[in-house]
């Protein structure tokens, strides 16, 4: 059975792969309903969320992202209340590997967050973590779980992670995983993206070095594959994507602002990415492939990250989804097979990205429920804010609201600096929120 | 050395070779979340694996534990990691570590760790392997043509151990099998414009063309020719929209006008001859529905006839 990344997209998969099975406590339906059944999806994920059935046991080092999928999925069902979130950050803190000193963190090895408990042992009686083996795809997920819980990310010790997770970038800008030895390819340039993203530092990374690793994986047909030379791939094209976004140098909806110049080529990676949606409705990762439920986010979530979404023919995409709901809840990657954890959390953004009632928004470039947008109170006075992209501290005077997002109008440093000086960015106020408000 | 036997699945704690070993249970902490109902068996592999991998023992019998927890497990990357540990202290035999990698391949080639353990076995191998990886490589895809992992090792086995002289002739082979596989069109043009023996792009170009354009003849509703025919002038659109052939080929009327647009559409930028555009654009809204949003969109970007 594959290891299930939140990026290991198909290309893991075995065909005889064992599928959740259904939970006694859940009776199927006479006939499938032609909706999306969120009670069902909920009871399937609060199952799994107290209890993985043996069949993940071969996915154990991936433990967190299981919990991952479990808790985010939870929340985009709009079901948080489901989860013990005291309960979920003290297990995710302790899966943190700490250096014992600030000089420790410079010593190769990553100081982030372990997968699972197969490899982490108690600190020996110097207090150090023997065998640290930090991932960053389980870094990433433990800081998604963090922030999907409310947890206050000021009190993460984020230097550590950010100094030790420079050593797994490798001279043409990819990243490797763990420090001892692993693929190096876009999937973890990603993760390093959104790890550096959610905790508002990027000295976590060399982001020109990373940029010219993504571009140089574009493909000849304008997809990105998942190294260089590689096949064009729905997984890869969004990690690509997803990760020049977050890093601010490509602005958000390209596509309305006419850019001239951009520095991939937009209108080729349009077209592949309208070309994936199949003539079923759904989407396939590569071109003369299957359709299968998790690109609905893969590629969907790139249109949304360029402004295109609005072309897909949505109505037949809900359609051929449906058809991979199951009856038991979650989703299946084929039509009418049994549901898993990751073709079902893939579903539910899917959904999200539809824009179906009952799921809250979804943030394109986390993969995530969009949490700034469903921040409606917004504290404005005696604040100072951070543009998340050009990183310029601005005042609440020159800041004005625009329903749950604020503008940034100051203009910052040269070019060379900063991707988006002198130009109207968007800022959030998440940053800020978190040491004001108390945890949701 | 290796047993070539499994221990066929007696538990551990019943083993005389184990018995000074006290397995390590796994500390989940009070409150796990998402906890995994384990089998007896996996949870003991473990249990032992933690124990011996915490007192770094790399020893005979770490050797063999390590590959019952890769075959309840093979997705754990500390396990593999340990098992290299392990091999390099033994001067195991590395070319029966590919036959274990291979035995391990049957059931999971689509394993990330698998392939990365691989490829620090050859790297450690040379040259001298390099015919043995390429032919592994082809009984894989002739099983999945499509294999990502075994396409992404290729490409690493002819950029590291070198082999491009018949590289041509296979991509032609799996175009043959099956003119609608993807991935060996990327191979194709992998080779084209990396092989040290074919002289790049540009002095490729005019045979692929034409290698192309009658793979566009022969199924013009695939996209993968079309694509790849724009691919082939990536830098210099200028000559692909005064290819004569090419664009007799996209104006034929054909069933599918929808593909025959990748083809012809370049850069907004290059002047195109705006009616011929507008109408296309127009018959695509009604054949190509599904995407019908889109085309009326590229329709009202053309630029205005002067």
């Amino acid at each position: 059975m594959a290891t299930r990344d939140p990026l290991d997209f198909d290309i893991g998969v075995e065909d005889d792969e064992d599928r959740t099975p259904s939970p006694s406590s859940i009776s199927p339906p006479s006939s499938p309903p032609s909706y999306f059944d969120r009670d069902r999806h909920v009871a399937f994920f609060e199952m799994l969320y107290n209890l993985m059935p043996y069949h993940y046991q071969s996915q154990e080092i991936n433990r967190l992202t299981l919990a991952f999928f479990t808790i985010s999925g939870l929340h985009l069902l709009k079901a948080l209340d489901r989860v013990d979130k005291d309960r979920v950050v003290s297990w995710v803190l302790s899966f943190q590997a700490h250096p014992r000193s600030r000089a420790e963190s410079k010593n190769g090895q990553f100081y982030g967050f372990h997968g699972s408990r197969t490899s982490q042992f108690p600190p020996d009686e110097n207090g150090v973590s023997v065998h640290n083996a930090g991932h960053l795809a389980s870094t990433y997920c433990a800081l998604a779980i963090l922030k999907t819980v409310g947890f206050n990310m000021l009190t993460i010790d984020k230097e550590s992670i950010l100094i030790s997770m420079r050593n797994l970038q490798q001279p043409d800008g990819s990243f490797m995983p763990v420090h001892v030895g692993a693929e190096t390819d876009l999937r973890f340039v990603y993760c390093a993206a959104a790890i550096c993203f959610m905790l508002e530092d990027w000295s976590g990374m060399d982001r020109e070095k990373a940029k010219d690793y993504i571009l140089n994986c574009q493909s000849y047909d304008g997809g990105f594959g998942l190294m260089p030379g590689l096949e064009s791939h729905g997984g890869g094209t969004y990690c690509a994507v997803a990760s020049l976004r977050l890093m601010g140098y490509i602005e958000d909806n390209l596509l309305s602002k006419n850019a001239t110049s951009s520095i991939i080529n937009v209108s080729l990676l349009l077209d592949w990415c309208m070309q994936r949606q199949a003539i079923d409705g759904g989407f396939q990762g590569r071109a003369n492939k299957s359709s299968d439920t998790c690109y609905a986010f893969w590629v969907g979530a790139v249109l949304r990250i360029l402004g295109g979404y609005k072309f897909i023919d949505k109505i037949a995409l809900r359609q051929f989804l449906l058809t991979c709901q199951s009856e038991y809840g979650g989703f299946s990657k084929y039509p009418r097979e049994l549901p898993d954890l990751y073709h079902s959390y893939y579903g539910y953004t899917a959904f999200s990205l539809l824009e179906e009632p009952g799921l809250n928004p979804l943030c394109a470039e986390l993969g995530m429920t969009d949490l700034a947008a469903l921040d409606r109170s917004i504290v404005l006075h005696h604040c100072i804010y951070t543009c998340n992209l050009c990183f310029v501290q601005v005042s609440y005077h020159t800041v004005k609201e625009n329903s749950t997002r604020l503008l940034c109008g100051e203009k910052s440093l040269s070019p060379q600096q900063k991707p988006w000086c002198g130009e109207k960015t968007i800022l959030t106020t998440q940053s800020r929120q978190n040491r004001f408000d108390s945890p949701r | 050395m290796e047993s070539s036997e499994d221990d066929g699945g007696e538990p551990l704690s019943r083993l005389a070779e184990w018995r000074d070993v006290t397995p390590l249970p796994q500390d989940d902490g009070p409150n796990p979340v998402a906890p995994i109902a384990y089998k007896e068996e996996f949870r003991e592999t473990m249990d032992y694996f933690r124990a011996i991998y915490k007192a770094d023992e790399r020893s005979p019998r770490a050797l063999r534990l390590t590959r019952r927890a890769i075959h309840l497990n093979p997705g754990n990357y500390t396990v593999w990691h340990f098992r290299r540990l392990v091999l390099e202290p033994l001067n195991s035999d590395l070319d029966e570590e590919l036959d274990f990698i291979q035995r391990i391949a049957n059931s999971n080639s689509k394993n990330y760790q698998l392939w990365h353990h691989r490829r620090w076995v050859v790297e450690r191998l040379g040259t001298n392997v390099r015919a043995k990886e390429l032919h592994l490589i082809k009984s894989i895809l002739s099983l999945d043509a499509k294999n990502y992992h075994a396409w992404s090792h290729r490409q690493w086995v002819l950029q590291a151990l070198g082999g491009w002289e018949d590289e041509l002739d296979y991509c032609q082979q799996l175009l043959e099998e099956d003119i609608f596989n993807n991935s060996a069109w990327n191979q194709r043009y992998f080779v084209v414009t990396r092989s040290p023996f074919l002289g790049g792009l540009t002095a490729m170009r005019a045979s692929e063309v034409r290698y192309t354009v009658e793979a566009i003849l022969a199924n013009p509703n695939n996209e993968c020719p079309w694509r790849y025919l724009r691919g082939l002038y990536k830098d210099d659109i200028e000559s692909l929209v005064n290819n004569h052939e090419i664009s007799s080929v996209c104006l034929k009327p054909c069933q599918e006008f929808r593909d025959a647009v990748v083809a012809l559409w370049t850069s907004d930028s290059l002047p195109l001859d705006p009616d011929l555009a507008t109408a296309i654009c127009g018959i695509l809204e009604h054949v190509d529905s599904m995407r019908a949003s889109y085309w009326i969109w590229r329709k009202n970007k053309l630029p205005v006839a002067a």
